[in-house]
């Protein structure tokens, strides 16, 4: 009797056992995957390249002083193109000291500098594609001017747009809930009184909390992008972010500020001190740990968002020029890149940088909270 | 004397400005809750009145359909709906245990250690955004199903019952494991004294006293598997009609019919997409009030 209670109790802890192991191995299994297929890609180059490759014919001067006509070392490398075949092309491997590419200039007279991996497709009107490194170098060096007029492909790939257009929208969207969602929190804890109008706004918040990305997707699209007329834009995209985000920053900061002790309060209007005094110098200053860290966990939320910004701020892959361009965040872009070329490595690798900004963004919310969790 | 008074007088201006301004920004999330039921409504319920400019659909039509051809003018939306019911079933049946016990086991059995390594483990499956959550379904799950599938294609109701289990976990998780952890230890300590043994007294006294927070989790669990995007987007397969016949079979679920189609629409197809939010939007609305109900009778207890 009491063996058969063993077996049934030591059955119960291996469930337990499995279901926890189930769950950490769950998440190891998922960074190892992204990171596995992801880490490769990630470098200087990706991080800070354009997504879509670019071509322009650029005047180059010869350098002086070097073997090397240009100052460039030259490879042969084999790339795919969009539903093309695979091709050989003439990239640069290195540029040396000496080289004036950094000068070149393209055909509207603006500077475009060269860079590593730029493919050479021309060089004086001849197509160099599929020739050799020797064959380019024997045209370079029977110039008989001093400068070359190149046509440059710039392979993009990289994730700079997203990164510029992530940033931006983290911005603009913190610059419209922080003050709301702070201002409602002193109100909710320095003036109200409770009774219908709090849990009113208490009601209001756990709803916002409770609706799916995807329906602020459409409120976004239905209110800001066609009523106000905003289009697929980065304005479009934060205000409806910051919708999104204030129940994250009134609840947080609400957190903040009853942790704040009474007795502080009331030193400060025995000290004569009035009510806003005592808010703007006393109460909020001592709940700004609280706050940053609503900031924080906000950055989060905004970085993982995709349906809500899929509807309202587009997938343009460049940075918005204005609040009423379309970009897309990295995450929107993980997914396109996901859903519509099926490019698992590329999605991994922006995924990748997703992951490594939030397990930052984790570590540095968990030890602020830490540091000033002692007040 | 009268300078005093000045100053008393642009004070109290003052704090009743500041006072203003911060129950202005209260009613912020009033108006927005407001708004947002307000537009999606409107403009949702518009096809189904007569006289709408961009033409009319029978709403018995719509929510019976079991087809979606906006080509051929068809807009059913009944398959999506049971797409996303059985999708949401399947994820807390397989989901809902995992996470209340491995909730207990943070909660009432882990060595300190082992809590430090599980709670942020939790924490960041929670931060992880949909849309990778999708990539792994993508990349792992649906290459998975695929090879024990008798359907060509991995992308399946399967796929996204596996991928929203797993999304809905840190919800379950920590929503559970705070239910637990509030449960008075005298609760622990009676049970304990009349010799019962640990496991007796998680199972037979601590959860059930830990029953209606529990309960919320589970409804919020189901209210982001019911509402999530991006993830189910690219593992369901989403065809164009029929009702899934087996776990294997391809499914179209509310939110990625709206997410998918939103940026080619015009005109009706455009307000039928919007209809298919309103349904969704619908079924949130009484998972909250559910939510809501929940809540308040632990509150009363």
């Amino acid at each position: 009797m009491k063996k058969k209670i063993n077996i049934k109790e030591s059955f119960i802890y291996g469930l337990i056992g499995i279901a926890t192991l189930f769950t950490i191995g769950i998440l190891v299994f998922i960074l190892g995957f992204i990171f596995s297929k992801g880490l490769p890609h990630v470098d200087l180059y990706f991080l800070t390249s354009q997504f879509d490759s670019t071509s322009a014919y650029v005047d180059v001067k010869l350098s002086e002083g070097s073997q090397n006509p240009l100052g460039l070392i030259l490879e042969e490398t084999t790339i795919k193109e969009k539903g093309s075949k695979e091709k050989k092309v003439i990239v640069i491997k290195e540029i040396e000291d000496t080289s004036l590419v950094e000068d070149a200039i393209n055909n509207k007279g603006q500077s475009l500098p060269l860079g590593e991996k730029d493919i050479i497709n021309r060089v004086n009107g001849v197509n160099v594609e599929g020739k050799s490194v020797e064959d380019v170098n024997q045209i370079l060096n029977n110039l008989s001017t001093d400068t070359v007029t190149m046509r440059i492909t710039k392979p993009g790939g990289g994730i700079f747009p997203m990164i510029m257009t992530t940033l931006m929208m983290i911005g603009l969207s913190l610059l419209f809930s922080v003050p709301i969602g702070v201002f409602a929190a002193i109100y909710l804890v320095e003036y109200a009184k409770p009774g219908k109008f709090v849990n009113l706004v208490r009601f209001a918040t756990e709803s916002l909390a409770g609706i799916p990305s995807i329906i602020y997707g459409l409120f976004g699209m239905i209110l800001f992008v066609m009523t106000l007329n905003l289009g697929y834009s980065l304005l479009a995209g934060a205000l409806t972010l910051s919708i999104i985000l204030l129940p994250v920053i009134i609840r947080q900061t609400e957190e903040s500020l009853k942790a704040v002790p009474d007795s502080y309060r009331e030193a400060s209007f025995g000290l004569g001190a009035n009510k806003i005094y005592t808010i703007t110098r006393v109460v909020l200053p001592t709940a700004v740990p609280g706050i940053v860290v609503a900031i924080i966990l906000s950055i989060g939320r905004i970085i993982g968002e995709s349906a809500a910004l899929l509807l309202t701020a587009g997938t343009a892959a460049k940075i918005p020029g204005s609040l009423l361009e379309s970009g897309s965040t990295l995450t929107v872009k993980a997914y396109t890149v996901a859903k519509e070329e099926a490019n698992i490595e590329l999605a991994s690798a922006i995924g990748s940088v997703i992951i490594i900004i939030i397990i930052i963004l984790n570590a540095l919310s968990k030890f602020i909270s830490k540091k000033f969790s002692k007040i | 004397m009268e300078k005093d008074m000045k100053l008393d007088k642009k004070n109290e201006l003052k704090e009743k400005l500041a006072h203003y301004l911060f129950l202005f920004n209260a009613t912020v999330a009033i108006i927005s809750v407001a708004a947002i039921a307000f537009f999606v409504f409107y403009r949702g319920l518009q096809p189904f009145i007569p006289g709408n400019a961009e033409g009319n659909y029978n709403l018995i039509d719509f929510l019976s359909g079991l087809e979606w051809r906006p080509s051929l003018g068809k807009f059913g939306i009944l398959y999506m709906i049971v797409g996303s019911l059985l999708a949401t079933f399947g994820a807390i049946i397989l989901g809902v245990p995992v996470g209340i016990l491995t909730a207990i086991f943070i909660a009432e059995l882990a060595p300190k250690w082992a809590k430090k390594i599980i709670k942020p483990a939790v924490e960041m499956l929670a931060g992880i955004p949909s849309v990778l959550y999708g990539l792994f379904g993508l990349g792992v799950i649906v290459p998975w199903i695929m090879q024990i599938s008798p359907q060509a294609q991995g992308q399946s109701l399967l796929a996204v019952i596996i991928v929203l289990m797993i999304m809905i976990l840190p919800t379950v998780i920590t929503i559970t494991e705070s239910a637990i952890n509030s449960v008075p230890d005298a609760y622990r300590e009676g049970s304990f004294g009349l010799g019962a043994t640990k496991l007796y007294t998680i199972f037979k006294v601590v959860l059930p006293a830990a029953k209606s927070g529990i309960l919320a989790g589970v409804v919020l669990g189901i209210g982001r598997a019911i509402g999530e995007t991006m993830a189910v987007m690219l593992v369901a397969g989403n065809l164009i009609a029929g009702l899934p016949k087996s776990i294997f079979s391809p499914i179209r679920p509310l939110t990625t019919n709206i997410a998918m189609e939103m940026s080619y629409a015009f005109g009706l197809h455009q307000e039928m997409l919007f209809a298919t939010g309103v349904v969704l939007f619908v079924f949130i609305i009484l998972i909250n009030l559910i939510l809501s109900r929940i809540t308040r009778g632990s509150v009363l207890k």
